[in-house]
């Protein structure tokens, strides 16, 4: 319970980060932020039923969810993607209006455009 | 070969084509061998896949459906899918926008092998959409459908795509993660991931977890409504659409903001909760339709104008679906709705993918986007290189389709749709957005006309009021789809019967069809153009004019997507509660 | 004005904690629900995800046997990710470049840089940086190619491999201390390994058509050893995470073609 407790609340950081702050980079640490904390709920979430790794190599018995774990490397995998691409658009924003805050950059591409 | 290997080859041939592409990106030292290996695999990817269509079809109109798992595992833990009448049309849309703008890119867009293997991608990803009935199979095909579509937009180069790019991208990728926490509810109350366990699975719930699975249905809806752009979540949309690539704004206009609509139709089909979300949708989707007209009425960039009809018209799809779950896809007006629907989506995207392509055109040649500033184009265009002036031709049976005037497939679909819900507020809705669409084309169309501009036109770097650009390729495109205009138009009585015998097979009744010809249509159209002509001569006036621009130049901001998201899906959340 | 900016502020936090409380609302029962967690596939997989797929790793069983197109898909998101990346970072400089060297010149940072070693200073990449991760790189390597080929008898794969290659890649990068990237960090390869990966992938999951069990299915599950098919995809599922991710990192470093 306390965990889901945290792990609320850490969603509720990560999309503040996404909506509340200014700095194109705080934004897309929210989007990380939130993507963790999803994958870390699916996870956990899905080792209650066992104690084992689900490797059946004769002595597990009792072992976690398998399934949630395997979805999970998608989304992992998926989110770094999206990291990174935005990453990629931050750097192209920054040198074209030279500046990380996206008011600025709105303002400022607005002008040229 | 099996039914099932030959559904799943119209995914793997255009990611087989892509692949080949991308070898052409290695092959620096002879760029002819690598323009043929980018041309091949273009070929294999958006020909051959018409091949499969065409083996699928008799087995769709027959009624019959191909389902199962993927590879063939144990459907528990595997991906379910299901091909069926409605995955076939809409394969059939995808790959038709998809090969047009793919030829108009050859003369007018973004080339290279890198924008050929993305521009493949998304095409298989589309088709995989629509045909899968498994939660987080989805969730993975709408991330694919999204990345192509942010490295696409930028691909343009002008400063503000890569702002619209990471605005789109900032909202999607946040909606997806609430997509997941969604998938974590439902699987955790059923057990399963694919739609026909999950359904199964929720029959057999509590009070308490029932407000669960719908918070959890909720995420979902506002997440895909997020990709489809209606009122209040279409922020991202008019930036997007309006500074991508032409090809690929017709592609994303056209395609991507209608197939995660009707792959949440499935969705839907199966949850005793479905009605309701259906009819608030429907009403979301009215108001889009006109109040996206107003805001398109105010706009000066001649792409942005498109853009918000896109908007627009894409709140009429989602009336008409919206009703049509609302009613159950098992009445005769249910099925009407549906087939109405569908068939206004690709009629859309055929009609404007011609716009925006002939506008493309047009603005390329001119080096003018504003609508204000340009007039006179088909002399301008003429001076350029083109004789006889198609793209002015083009252009107005487009314009002529969208204001749904006969014997264009605007025209029949618009009808189709509001004669289905002639008893209904919407009803009114959708012929007010009717007008003010006929005035805003007006607008647009006196770019061509000669006259005198309100705004110093732009002169292109050498001083010169024109560019010479390659036409053939471009030409080529745009007469398609204006082929496909004219001849929805004069096939159609036909074509919605056929459409709604797709969506549902198992329908016995008779669907309604609307009387097109009749006096009372044809007087109804007539009104609808004088009002838009009205509409047209009011806004010239001072005070209208002035809360146009007031209108557009409201402050939008990225917080404002983020706002708009977070109360819709409240909206949606309270909607179901009560 | 000040009233302005002071009004506008208040709204813009009033906005913010609006659109937070909203979503909190819609969130809250799905993260409080106590529902127990099902259970029925869990069991199944431990029943009978051995000897359907051959893995002993059901992991690896699922997102390679049961579920191995949504493992094509996200490859699918890592090579539009790099194309994307690639595209955007070549219209740019690096952020690592001359222009910021003059905060930290050879005047003041000379202990970094020999008198006859040609490359870039920056006060960040230290002595100390290169010779650990240069020599701690082919190590890395090589773990990375043991997660990557062990991933059906022991927690890893083709992901958790491929990322350990990844950093692999990224140590050699830093631990040159020549200019010019060479060997495996090479950009140019990176790109070449990835594509040659993501061909033979879709040539893996054509294969299976072959023997008549359709795309996706297992070419081998009728020889003697089934499990070879899941060895194949975690080796080339590896190679093509390792190269793309090791290509962004290097590609954001300042080492992009």
């Amino acid at each position: 319970m306390i965990e889901r407790a945290l792990l609320f609340t850490l969603f509720l950081i990560g999309f503040y980060g996404i909506v509340g702050k200014k700095h194109i980079i705080k934004k897309i640490f929210g989007l990380n932020i939130l993507n963790n904390a999803a994958v870390i709920l699916f996870i956990l979430e899905g080792s209650r039923i066992g104690t084992d790794a689900p490797i059946m190599d004769g002595q597990a018995s009792a072992i976690v969810d398998p399934v949630p774990q395997a979805l999970m490397l998608t989304a992992i995998v998926i989110g770094v993607c999206i990291t990174a691409l935005s990453l990629a658009l931050a750097v192209h924003l920054y040198r074209v209006s030279g500046s990380f805050d996206i008011d600025t950059i709105r303002m400022r591409i607005q002008d040229e455009a | 070969m099996r039914l099932e290997d030959l559904v799943y080859a119209t995914i793997m041939l255009p990611l087989f084509g892509a692949a080949i592409a991308l070898m052409g990106k290695l092959v620096h030292r002879n760029r002819a061998f690598a323009k043929t290996l980018e041309y091949i695999g273009a070929g294999i990817g958006l020909v051959l896949p018409w091949v499969g269509l065409t083996m699928l079809a008799p087995v769709v109109f027959s009624g019959g459906i191909v389902s199962g798992i993927v590879g063939n595992w144990y459907e528990g833990v595997g991906i379910a899918f299901r091909f069926d009448g409605l995955a076939w049309l809409i394969q059939i849309l995808g790959y038709t926008i998809g090969l047009v703008a793919y030829i108009y890119s050859l003369g007018g867009g973004p080339r290279g092998p890198a924008f050929t293997t993305i521009f493949l991608i998304q095409t298989a990803a589309l088709a995989a959409t629509i045909i899968t009935t498994d939660l987080f199979n989805l969730f993975v095909c709408l991330e694919v459908m999204g990345i192509t579509s942010y490295v696409l937009i930028p691909t343009s180069k002008k400063p503000g795509a890569s702002l619209a790019a990471f605005s789109y991208l900032m909202v999607s990728a946040s909606a997806m993660v609430f997509f997941l926490i969604g998938t974590y509810g439902l699987y955790r109350l059923t057990g399963a991931l694919s739609y026909e366990g999950i359904a199964e699975g929720l029959r057999t719930i509590g009070g308490r977890e029932r407000l669960v699975s719908n918070m959890a249905l909720t995420l979902l809806v506002s997440a895909v409504a997020i990709r489809v752009a209606v009122m209040p979540l279409y922020g991202w949309l008019p930036d997007a659409h309006a500074l991508a690539p032409h090809a690929v704004s017709a592609v994303l206009s056209g395609v991507l903001i209608k197939t995660p609509l009707f792959a949440l139709s499935r969705i839907l089909g199966l949850f005793s909760n479905g009605p309701d979300v259906g009819h608030l949708m429907s009403i979301a989707g009215g108001i889009t339709a006109l109040v996206a007209v107003v805001i398109a009425l105010s706009q000066q960039d001649a792409k942005r104008l498109l853009a918000y009809h896109s908007i627009s018209q894409i709140g009429y799809v989602v009336a008409a679906w919206g009703m049509a779950l609302q009613l159950g896809i098992d009445t005769a007006l249910g099925i009407s709705l549906m087939a109405a629907a569908y068939l206004h989506a690709l009629f859309h995207a055929i009609f404007k993918g011609l716009l925006f392509l002939s506008v493309g055109t047009t603005i390329d040649i001119t080096g003018e986007r504003n609508v204000y500033a340009l007039r006179n184009a088909v002399k301008i265009m003429r001076k350029a290189g083109e004789r006889i002036p198609v793209t002015f031709i083009t252009f107005l049976i487009g314009a002529l389709a969208i204001s749904a005037l006969p014997p264009l497939n605007g025209f029949v679909s618009k009808n189709a749709i509001t004669y289905a819900m002639k008893d209904s507020m919407l009803y009114h809705l959708l012929i007010a957005a009717g007008a003010g669409t006929v005035a805003s084309f007006i607008k647009l169309s006196r770019i061509y006309l000669p006259g005198v501009p309100k705004l110093p036109m732009q002169r292109t770097p050498e001083g010169r009021r024109f560019k010479r650009v390659r036409l053939p390729s471009r030409w080529i495109a745009q007469i398609t789809l204006a082929l496909l205009c004219i001849a929805g138009g004069l096939w159609t009585p036909r074509l919605v019967s056929l459409v709604g015998r797709l969506i549902q097979p198992s329908f016995q009744g008779t669907l309604i069809i609307p009387a097109l010809y009749s006096g009372e249509n044809l007087l109804k159209t007539l009104w609808t153009a004088l009002a838009g002509v009205l509409i047209y001569l009011v806004i010239q006036h001072p005070i209208p004019a002035n809360l146009l621009h007031a209108i557009r130049t409201r402050p939008r901001n990225f917080k404002g997507l983020f706002v708009s998201f977070s109360l819709g899906t409240a909206g949606l959340a309270i909607w179901l509660l009560i | 004005m000040k009233e302005n900016s002071k009004r506008s502020r208040y709204w813009s936090r009033f906005t913010t904690v609006i659109a937070i409380v909203a979503m909190a609302v819609v969130l809250l029962p799905i993260f409080l629900n106590d529902t127990s967690w099902p259970i029925e596939a869990r069991d199944y997989l431990a029943h009978s995800g051995t000897e359907e797929s051959g893995a002993i790793n059901l992991v690896s069983a699922i997102y390679l046997g049961y579920r191995v197109f949504d493992t094509f898909g996200e490859t699918i998101v890592l090579l539009v990710a790099v194309l994307g990346t690639m595209g955007m970072l070549s219209r740019v400089e690096s952020l690592v470049d001359t222009s910021l060297e003059e905060e930290h010149t050879i005047g003041s940072v000379s202990g970094f840089s020999l008198t006859n070693e040609k490359r870039r200073s920056h006060a960040l990449r230290t002595h100390l940086l290169e010779v650990v991760t240069g020599k701690i790189g082919p190590i890395v390597l090589l773990f990375g190619f043991y997660v990557m080929l062990y991933g059906h008898v022991s927690p890893g794969g083709g992901f958790q491999g491929g990322v350990i290659i990844a950093s692999g890649i990224v140590f050699l990068a830093l631990g040159n201390p020549q200019e010019g990237s060479s060997g495996i960090s090479n950009p140019e390869l990176l790109v070449r390994l990835e594509s040659a990966a993501f061909l033979t992938l879709i040539l893996v999951f054509f294969s299976g058509l072959l023997i008549g069990n359709g795309f996706f299915g297992n070419p081998l599950a009728h020889t003697q050893i089934p499990v070879g098919y899941i060895v194949i995809l975690n080796a080339v599922i590896g190679m093509k995470v390792g190269t793309s991710l090791g290509f962004m990192c290097i590609a954001m470093m300042g080492g992009g073609s």
